[in-house]
């Protein structure tokens, strides 16, 4: 529990101290990657909780849904098209799905804990 | 544990673009709004304050480079001359050079009018002197009260004074000597332009302006410019 949190904040600090800035232009495809990534990262969390998780889908979709998210946007700014919003939507719904889902599933497991430990007491 | 290092691993790039992202969103703290003219503005002042320290330099350079040279007996030379060059900086030494003559004298209407004669107000002294300091390397002598980087324009009693010493009631004479004639002009020609001459028409006086001359002297300050925070060293330190 403790080493992805560890993980967490040393790439955050990393970031802030190593001050690397991006070009205006490339602000939306590092935008995009960032949400593709926690979309997948919620989907790995998710697929964790139900018991379906599996390393390759988990290590693909991360790297491969950010390369063609950034695609997409980089299509979007040559044919003229905000394609990017269309990738930002596509990511926003999933996200807030899959937030849903761990929610249930986390309630599901509080309650049945609460069950198992009620009719303990009794 | 393969599965939480993994995780750890993904978290700490979610974590490195998110702080990336951050830092771009965030770069631009200040928006610059300025246009090209007003770049190109700021371009050129830095531009002269380079040149006009490049030229301090090479002055500086100069003076170390006479102390460097000069025989035992020549050092006095080039120390009493150092501090003549000081002298005529701070305006302690008469000057004499190109320049214009400016008569302030209390304007027609006011005489026809009968409107009593009055001081020039602090305000518009100062207002001239700002006016005429647009123009670099002039002297300036207001009523025989020399003008320098110390000098006070202000109200003593109710008397416009310049150093301390009180402006005569006009008619009086304002000097400015520029360092050659060329410049001379170019002041005469910018003052004639100048609105300066309608905030004294306002107040009743008339600038008349004389054309630029050879040869028009001012005198340097009287009275010692205060020390108050320079000390000398002792002998030999």
């Amino acid at each position: 529990m403790w080493l992805p949190i560890l993980g967490l904040i040393l790439g955050v600090s990393l970031g802030f101290l190593s001050d690397i800035q991006i070009p205006q232009e490339y602000g939306n495809y590092l935008s995009i990657a960032v949400l593709a990534a926690l979309d997948t990262l919620l989907g790995g969390i998710r697929a964790h909780l139900q018991r379906v998780y599996d390393d390759l889908v988990f290590i693909t979709g991360f790297f491969f849904n950010i390369l063609l998210a950034a695609a997409l946007a980089f299509l979007g700014v040559h044919l003229g098209v905000d394609l990017y919003l269309a990738a930002i939507f596509a990511f926003g719904v999933r996200l807030f799905q899959n937030l849903a889902v761990i929610r249930r599933v986390l309630l599901t497991k509080w309650s049945e804990i609460r069950k198992v430990s009620e009719t303990n007491n009794s | 544990m393969r599965r939480k290092w993994m995780f750890s691993i993904i978290l700490l790039i979610v974590g490195f673009m998110v702080a990336v992202q951050y830092n771009t969103v965030q770069q631009p703290a200040e928006r610059d709004t300025r246009d090209i003219w007003a770049i190109r503005n700021e371009l050129a002042k830095e531009r002269k304050l380079h040149n006009d320290l490049l030229t301090e330099v090479r002055g500086l350079d100069d003076t170390l480079a006479k102390y460097e040279t000069s025989e035992e007996g020549e050092a006095g030379q080039a120390l009493a001359d150092t501090v003549r060059d000081l002298h005529e900086q701070a305006g302690m030494s008469d000057k004499t050079g190109p320049g214009i003559v400016i008569d302030v004298i209390p304007s027609d209407e006011s005489i026809a009018l009968g409107t009593p004669l009055h001081e020039v107000s602090p305000e518009l002294l100062t207002r001239f002197v700002n006016e005429a300091n647009r123009f670099k390397d002039i002297d300036m002598e207001i009523d025989g009260k020399r003008i320098t980087a110390l000098s006070a324009i202000r109200d003593i009693n109710g008397e416009t004074t310049v150093n301390g010493l009180p402006v005569e009631l006009p008619p009086f004479q304002i000097k400015i000597i520029s360092s050659d004639l060329k410049n001379s002009e170019k002041l005469y020609n910018f003052l004639q332009s100048s609105s300066i001459l309608d905030d004294f028409y306002l107040d009743d006086f008339v600038l008349e302006i004389s054309e630029p001359a050879d040869g028009i002297s001012i005198s340097g300050r009287t009275d010692q410019p205060g020390n108050r925070f320079l000390k000398e060293l002792p002998k030999g330190g």
